[in-house]
């Protein structure tokens, strides 16, 4: 009966004790410390030292378990500050010249300013060390603050750490927004339980979060909403722009690695030189499984740079920009730069070249580059001994990278004898057995393990990765670079450079000879998916896509861009590989990079996200899109926002009651009138007011002066109940009578019968 | 030892009571128990509730005790309600000195036989009056209350059964108590109602000295209802039902008082109520008790059981009040 189920919901209610607040405090302090441990774990997992990291945060947490019970706060705050110190000197004294570094206190100030405007953990050498002085510290204090009961310092704590992760940059959206709801959590369940909240108190605070999830992606997916989805709509995840350009060139230390994205057939710019190559934009050493991180300091190029080791040629480039541009693009390896625009220019720890500021169109510059030379047998001959440090900054895989890829790379490798052999193979091999496409759905996780094992069809970056991230699992020193093909030649020694050659390859490192290019892109897709794009720019009469050279089409047949055309080598395959390999120019960066980008990103990526859900064509029929574990979550979240609210607004129990209202079991006659009796109390109460618990039905029915019909459906229950007895007339003459009750409130009905 | 309703072992009683040739249905009960009211009402005026109270107490095999002020109308009523039964009656006038043998009888030597033989006291009736039984001194109280319990008396090892049905209908003055000898809670446990009467209205008291101010109308009241319709009527009311819900909201109702109290509800007091209420029910001429019952009868039957907390400004009928506007009915 209605009142039995009232009052077991109080009982209910009151039942929700200070274990139950307590645990939900000390979950939502958990949520705030795994927010930034994530990040730590991430970090850790690229940059190495995950285990070192678990061992340290769960001594920490149990050091605060232990701890809180009798410590008091000031110890507390003092042995934070001493794992902090210690951490950071253990960091100091794992660093090559840390401690020299330490002297300076300009130094150290200019490194925490540019940890806290944006300069990632990823970025810093030994990040793993980093983060294991760095984590415990806040771990144990907010723990211990969340256990002790005083959930604002925890809350404190948690939020300070969290916010430095978020200025680095290494908090994702989805982290962040994990961490401040187990922020406000902390506190909010946390005064629930200093002061005694009741369940209803709890739930309120469960719609608050739920709002707090779900309104935060919502910014993101409306129109005209920010940029960065916290929830993909689609299965291209990431954000940014959507052209090859925009997803490899837009971000200057780090290139994150998209699902579908388009050409664009516009100008970039004209080069001048001798000999064809790659025009290099960047390099990046450090792989997070889903992106490329450089590390190490930029600093302003003063005078000339080295040679590569080995024997080299001279490629002599002058570039004019024909759009905005914000990267000095250069052959492997960049010795020399002038012009006016190569002023201010910098140079990257991996000897990229990056531009002071921005190209304008019409800015012109010319490098010098020593493009190495080596034999194919000059290379398989080098042998691995590699300078101090080197194979370890370039062989270096996250952790978690399944092992199942160095197996498949070994196995594929497996008549390869040395370095060059092994990488000869894996490029080709890639290129014989993956499409080349730009429509795909960016996977989960590990992009090169999901390259390699889930998907048939990639762009050159998902060649690129996959290519680096197998050498690497051989310990073959590898690196991801980027910047653009040779383009159209429109000259002997001319070439135009458009927004589709923008390229990702592979550079192998070999004693002696230097950084070897090797590009795992099949070349002949490529080349039909970019003309396909200026034909169709053309017919659309689209500007900034010709120069006055290029319309006139190919001053020779595009030499097959893998294996790359050759020079003077008289082996045509292997000697072209070789040599065209041994590109190199400059490396760098591109702040510039929104002038590359010639369409809104919204409205293709739009187009590509929809072929990209609508599944594979060899599907056997249409195929719904399927949840991402972020949708789905998203959703459960939602869900227990709604349920909270519903419970709340007491909106459950209104539409379960109508649905019972009108529901009828056919029963044993008795049980038929004691469900038709509690009906009518529904009804009447709404109409009058709730039965009281002392009240006999009799005493309720009399009270509220009920109809001749509602007091014979008590007479009725009355047998039922008290005498045990009912006939089933009876029990469907109490049904009938109730319904017909029911009938009569309905708003609708009652109008239509008054008018 | 010649009596015929005395057993010859000691402590024995022997159970020879006819079944009533006829087994009246429920409304028949109804219409008995109305019928006698009505009867009754015709001479004591404005005291509806008690005359149904009594009535209910009989056909609930239960005894009465009437506490109140002097001289309103307790003993009357009682007589109005004996009479208005084909029944016996007798009185019995407590006092300081009574002794027990004054109301159970005593055994006297027959000279002629030379044998002692038992002259039944003023208890060998079916409705006794006990007035003032708080005049008594505690064991004569007791040789009453023995009875009641009993329905029989031991008198020098020799049980005697009493007549059936038997009523005792006792009356105590609620002033002058520090000369008197108040029943403990104990004994009180035994009767299953405690009425009080209160002063009658204004209309009623002067409607009543209308009637009584010549020849008492006492005198003229005719019996309406036989022994054995009222042995039938209590059988019948016996068979009355009582469902699950009824005895769970009994038990729920005596917990609180036990909860609340300095000493609660017995469960005799508990088996009172109900018997009460099945009375209650008849006279609806109704089947099986409802909760309206129970609550009707709860204040008369379970008030006098309790004695609320020390120090608590409260009566028994107050803790039994918030018993019945705190514990829930189902």
């Amino acid at each position: 009966m209605s009142t039995t189920v009232r009052s077991a919901l109080a009982e209910r209610s009151s039942r929700f004790d200070g274990g139950v607040r307590r645990g939900l405090a000390l979950g939502a302090a958990a949520l705030l410390i795994a927010s930034f441990l994530a990040v730590c774990f991430d970090v850790a997992d690229v940059a190495g030292g995950t285990n070192r990291l678990v061992l340290f945060v769960a001594a920490s947490f149990v050091a605060a378990t232990l701890l809180a019970r009798f410590l008091p706060a000031v110890a507390a705050l003092l042995i934070a500050a001493a794992l902090l110190g210690v951490g950071l000197w253990s960091y100091v004294l794992a660093v090559p010249n840390g401690a020299a570094l330490l002297r300076s206190f300009g130094a150290v100030r200019a490194d925490v300013l540019a940890l806290l405007t944006g300069l990632s953990i990823l970025q810093i050498a030994e990040a793993g060390i980093w983060v294991a002085g760095i984590a415990p510290a806040p771990t144990f204090l907010a723990w211990y603050f969340a256990l002790r009961r005083q959930y604002v310092g925890a809350a404190v704590v948690g939020g300070v750490t969290l916010g430095f992760f978020v200025l680095t940059g290494d908090a994702g959206a989805v982290v962040v927004l994990a961490g401040v709801v187990g922020a406000a959590g902390v506190v909010g369940f946390g005064e629930l339980d200093s002061y005694g909240g009741r369940s209803g108190h709890a739930e309120v605070l469960v719609i608050v979060l739920a709002a707090m999830i779900v309104i935060a992606p919502l910014v993101s997916v409306v129109p005209s909403g920010a940029e960065e989805s916290l929830v993909p709509s689609g299965g291209s995840g990431g954000g940014g722009g959507s052209t090859v350009e925009g997803s490899l060139l837009a971000a200057g230390d780090r290139v994150g690695i998209q699902g579908s994205i388009s050409l664009s057939p516009e100008l970039r710019f004209t080069v001048e030189s001798d000999r064809a190559s790659y025009w290099r934009a960047a390099a990046y050493d450090r792989y997070t499984g889903e992106g490329w991180v450089r590390t190490g300091d930029t600093r302003p190029l003063d005078g000339s740079l080295a040679g590569p080791p080995g024997n080299a040629t001279t490629i002599d480039q002058t570039y004019e920009a024909e759009a905005d541009i914000g990267l000095l693009l250069a052959a492997w390896k960049p010795v020399d730069i002038a012009g006016l625009a190569a002023e201010g220019a910098k140079v990257t720890d991996l000897n990229g070249l990056q531009p002071g500021d921005g190209l304008e169109p019409g800015d012109t510059y010319s490098v010098t580059s020593r493009q190495p030379i080596a034999t194919s047998d000059a290379l398989r001959t080098a042998g691995r001994n590699y300078p101090d440090g080197l194979a370890e900054r370039y062989t270096a895989l996250p952790e978690s990278t399944p092992q199942r890829v160095a197996n498949r790379t070994a196995r594929i490798t497996a008549n390869a004898d040395n370095p060059y052999d092994t990488a000869r193979i894996v490029e080709r091999w890639l290129e014989g057995t993956k499409n080349y496409s730009l429509d795909v759905d960016r996977p989960d996780g590990n992009i090169a393990d999901a390259f390699l094992f889930g998907m048939d069809r990639g762009y050159c970056v998902y060649f690129a990765t996959t290519m680096a991230t197998m050498l690497r699992s051989q310990d073959i020193p590898a690196r991801f670079v980027t910047g653009y093909a040779e383009g159209q030649r429109v000259a002997e020694e001319e070439w135009v450079v458009r927004g589709y050659d923008s390229h990702a390859w592979v550079e192998v490192y070999f004693p002696d000879a230097g950084w070897i290019r090797f590009d795992p892109t099949p070349g002949g897709p490529r080349t039909a998916v970019e003309n396909a794009s200026l034909e169709d720019a053309r017919a659309g009469n689209a500007t900034d896509i010709d120069t006055n050279a290029s319309e006139g089409g190919e001053w020779t047949p595009t030499p097959t861009r893998t294996p790359f055309g050759g020079t003077n080598d008289s082996e045509p395959d292997d000697a072209a590989n070789v040599q065209g390999g041994l590109e190199g120019v400059a490396e760098e960066e591109a702040e510039g990079a929104n002038g590359t980008v010639s369409l809104p990103p919204g409205a293709e990526t739009t187009g590509s996200a929809a072929n990209g859900t609508g599944g594979d064509s060899s599907g056997p029929g249409p195929s719904l899109p399927s949840p991402t574990r972020e949708q789905w979550a998203f959703g459960l979240v939602a869900l227990a926002g709604l349920a909270a609210g519903a419970r709340r607004s007491g909106a459950a129990e209104r539409t379960y009651r109508e649905l019972w209202l009108r529901y009828h079991p056919d029963d044993a006659p008795a049980t038929e009138v004691e469900r038709a009796f509690e009906r009518l109390e529904y009804l009447l109460e709404q109409r009058h007011r709730p039965r009281r618990p002392d009240e006999t039905p009799r005493e309720y029915l009399a009270a509220i002066d009920a109809d001749d019909r509602a007091v014979r459906v008590g007479d009725l229950y009355e047998r039922a109940r008290y005498a045990g007895s009912a006939t089933g007339a009876e029990g469907d003459e109490a049904t009938e009578l109730v319904a017909g009750l029911v009938r009569e409130r309905t708003p609708l009905l009652r109008r239509l019968r008054r008018s | 030892m010649t009596d015929a309703n005395t057993d010859t072992e000691p402590g024995r009683v022997e159970t020879t009571r006819p079944e009533p040739p006829h087994r009246p249905s429920i409304d028949e009960v109804g219409d008995l128990a109305r019928t006698v009211i009505g009867n009754t009402e015709q001479v004591i005026v404005g005291s509806h509730d008690a005359i149904e109270h009594i009535v209910t107490a009989m056909l609930g095999r239960g005894h009465v005790l009437l506490e109140d002020v002097p001289g309103v109308g307790k003993t009357m009523l009682a007589r109005a309600i004996a009479r208005s039964f084909e029944s016996s009656f007798s009185r019995v006038q407590f006092t300081p000195d009574l002794l027990p043998s004054d109301v159970t009888g005593t055994n006297v030597f027959n000279q002629k036989t030379r044998e002692f033989e038992f002259r039944p006291g003023p208890i060998f009736a079916n409705v006794v009056l006990g007035d003032e039984i708080n005049r008594a001194p505690p064991k004569t109280q007791s040789a009453l209350l023995e009875a009641m319990e009993e329905s029989q008396v031991t008198v020098d090892g020799t049980t005697h059964a009493l007549e059936q049905p038997f009523t005792v209908i006792a009356t105590q003055n609620a002033i002058e108590r520090n000369r008197t000898y108040e029943l403990p809670v104990a004994e009180v446990d035994r009767f299953m109602k405690r009425l009080e009467l209160g002063y009658p209205e204004p209309d009623a008291e002067s409607a009543m000295l209308d009637r009584t101010v010549g020849t008492h109308p006492i005198e003229r009241l005719e019996p309406v209802a036989t022994l054995d319709q009222l042995r039938g009527a209590r059988a019948a009311v016996g068979e009355i039902t009582v469902k699950g819900p009824i005895r769970e909201y009994v038990t729920r109702l005596a917990n609180y008082t036990r909860e609340r109290a300095e000493l609660g509800v017995s469960p005799r007091g508990s088996l009172s109520v109900l018997r009460a209420a099945q009375a209650r029910a008849a006279l609806d001429g109704r089947g099986y008790v409802i909760p309206d019952d129970v609550k009707r009868e709860a204040a008369v039957t379970l008030a006098h059981r309790v004695r609320p907390a020390s120090g608590a400004d409260r009566t028994g009928r107050d803790v039994i009040e918030a018993a019945l506007s705190a514990v829930r009915v189902e």
